[in-house]
């Protein structure tokens, strides 16, 4: 397991592109938290405030997950995309052990990046705020481990689905069509009367679920689908359920198909 | 030494390789040989559990996913452009070192030994084949493995890359070391292999070493010619197992000569006969006896790629229409214009002269 995990560190750092994605990820997070917390400076922090400060937006849009989900499908699209898993597998033939070992090392990654891109975040309002916010109380103590969370999973899932496919492309449609439209759209087709047995449902789609890990407040219907969401490590379980069926199907595909 | 046996590989109802039994053997070079689509690389791939099928390919009696570290052991190389474009070919193979446990500084070695040190740190996406060949080859030799097996390894190299890669691998061989090495070239392998596995559509045509392949597949014929041809003809046709044939006249025959206005025939060509199944000497004898004149009286011996061509005839996958008009021009075994001769013997070396050691 341990050359197999050298092996994919090597992989890792040897791609130009985990240091693009990597950069523009934190670049933007960063931006977006140094931009909130300079409009925010002369008001008093609310707790979503400085949940959007810290997470850098991820409640907006979830940048850094997004990358890192890329370098999570890079991991193992890459592969199939230049033929590289023929060496890959005559180096590490047990397949099990050599998608584990990108599953950790993705998942290391993420949670490392995340937690430099708080600490930046946190240090950049810090210069703002005039008084600063309880990190240490709900929600702020809740949605700092869940950012780490979020990012995590979407990183796996990254690696599951270039397995899944066995490619980049595809994977990163599903990545991207299926949050973006698939689920907003089940959500806007419940508001039908029509359709409206559709609701109970809506609780499980796993992105939105997945998505309740970085809320600072209860989920408000504004206008949308009245529903409740499941708590927010319950909502988190839902998507993590979503990411392991997903790699259990690829991890399944892999060792069965031919390289 | 590589046991392969039944391996089998079928896509739908298309059987790909159709139980193939045999053994590759240590301190020699061992050719696969097939045309385009014999199911080489497929064999390869169920060789190193890249693809599922039937049958169970042992190496020194282990099969290859329990192997701990494989490319400690097994170097192989099956596609020429297996590398991400944009990573260097030293970050390629520090990747693949990690992996097997292998120290970077091995690295260096193998991109020295094939020749990459000057663009080891260059992206390579702008490799030539012959390039991403050699960068295949130094992936093989990373673990300093006892036993090579190479898809096409020749494939785009120049004359002297090839020459280069038949010195390398005759010289890991007398190292002891197993080395399984696919082609559809023939002459390639004529000067590169000892031992000889040759496969059309999946079924084995033969296993044995080069010369026997030559001797199985090509008939030695003998060209007589004479002015008398017919009854020479007549008496050959009475001894058993003689087959005669009358070469057809050569229109070409036809030469000018210079300072003549006009072409002139020259003295027409005696007739001439093609005749297998009997010793030149005892064709001599024949005529002599019987007060024959002969013009020529010579043994011709067909090139391993006549018999190559006559051994996959019949089995090749994709088989390319003729030029119409030149039809007849399709190689015949055992035409003058054969080519080179079958190949040099190569002594096979002893197997217990095994010098385990750097590949470098």
């Amino acid at each position: 397991m341990s050359s197999a995990l050298r092996f994919e560190w090597v992989r890792l750092r040897t791609l130009r592109s985990t240091y693009w994605l990597i950069g523009i990820g934190l670049l933007l997070t960063t931006a977006i938290a140094f931009g909130v917390a300079f409009a925010t400076r002369n008001d008093l922090i609310t707790a979503e405030d400085a949940g959007i400060i810290v997470t850098g937006g991820a409640e907006l849009a979830p940048f850094l997950a997004i990358f890192l989900a890329i370098i999570g499908i890079f991991a193992t699209g890459h592969e199939y995309r230049h033929g590289t898993i023929q060496p890959t597998l005559t180096a590490i033939p047990q397949r099990t052990r050599l998608l584990l070992a990108k599953v950790l090392m993705v998942a290391i990654t993420a949670a490392v990046i995340t937690v430099v891109s708080v600490a930046i975040n946190i240090g950049l309002g810090s210069l703002y705020w005039q008084n600063a916010p309880d990190l240490g109380a709900e929600p702020l103590s809740e949605v700092i481990p869940g950012y780490v969370v979020f990012v995590v999973l979407y990183a796996i899932l990254g690696v599951a689905l270039g397995q899944l496919f066995r490619g980049v492309p595809s994977a990163l449609v599903i990545l991207l069509v299926v949050p973006l439209i698939v689920e907003t759209l089940i959500a806007a087709l419940s508001l039908w009367s029509a359709l409206d047995w559709l609701q109970p449902a809506l609780k499980f789609l796993p992105f939105s679920a997945g998505a309740r890990l970085i809320a600072t407040g209860p989920y408000d219907a504004n206008g949308g689908p009245e529903f409740d969401f499941l708590g927010r490590w319950e909502s988190g379980g839902v998507f993590a359920a979503f990411v392991a069926i997903i790699l259990a199907v690829g991890w399944y595909l892999f060792k069965k198909r031919d390289a | 030494m590589i046991t392969a046996q039944g391996l089998y590989k079928r896509y739908g109802a298309k059987t790909a390789v159709d139980h193939l039994t045999f053994e590759v053997r240590p301190g020699m070079v061992t050719g696969f040989l097939g045309p385009n689509g014999a199911g080489k690389s497929t064999t390869m791939r169920l060789m190193l559990d890249l693809d599922n099928g039937g049958g169970e390919t042992l190496f020194d009696g282990r099969k290859f996913g329990t192997i701990a570290h494989p490319m400690r052991e097994i170097g192989a190389v099956l596609e020429s452009k297996a590398f991400h474009p944009t990573r260097t070919a030293r970050n390629h193979l520090r990747m693949l070192a990690a992996g097997s446990g292998i120290p970077f500084h091995r690295v260096d070695e193998v991109l020295e030994f094939v020749g990459l040190t000057e663009v080891k740190n260059k992206k390579p996406k702008n490799f030539s084949l012959g390039m991403a060949q050699r960068l295949g080859l130094a992936q093989a030799l990373l673990g300093d493995p006892q036993t090579l097996i190479l898809d096409e390894p020749a494939n785009g190299l120049d004359p002297s890359g090839i020459h280069w890669l038949r010195t390398v691998l005759k010289s890991l061989a007398d190292q002891g070391r197993t080395i399984f090495v696919s082609s559809h070239l023939l002459p390639e392998m004529a000067l590169m292999a000892d031992q000889l596995v040759v496969i059309g559509r999946g079924t084995m045509i033969y296993n044995g070493d080069v010369d026997g392949f030559v001797r199985d597949f090509t008939q030695s014929t003998v060209l007589v010619r004479s002015p008398q041809a017919a009854q020479l003809a007549e008496l050959l046709r009475r001894v058993d197992g003689v087959t005669v044939d009358d070469v057809p006249v050569d229109a070409r025959a036809v030469v000018t000569v210079e300072g003549a206005d006009a072409p002139v025939a020259t003295p027409a060509p005696s007739p001439a006969l093609r005749v297998s199944g009997i010793e030149t000497a005892a064709i001599g004898e024949l005529a002599f006896q019987n007060n024959i004149l002969l013009h020529e009286l010579a043994t011709q011996t067909a090139s391993l790629e006549t018999a190559f061509i006559t051994a996959t005839g019949a089995s090749e996958e994709y088989v390319a229409h003729d030029v119409p008009g030149v039809a007849d021009a399709a190689p015949q075994p055992a035409t003058p214009q054969a080519g080179p001769p079958a190949a040099p013997p190569v002594p096979p070396s002893q197997p217990g002269d095994t010098t385990p050691g750097g590949a470098a």
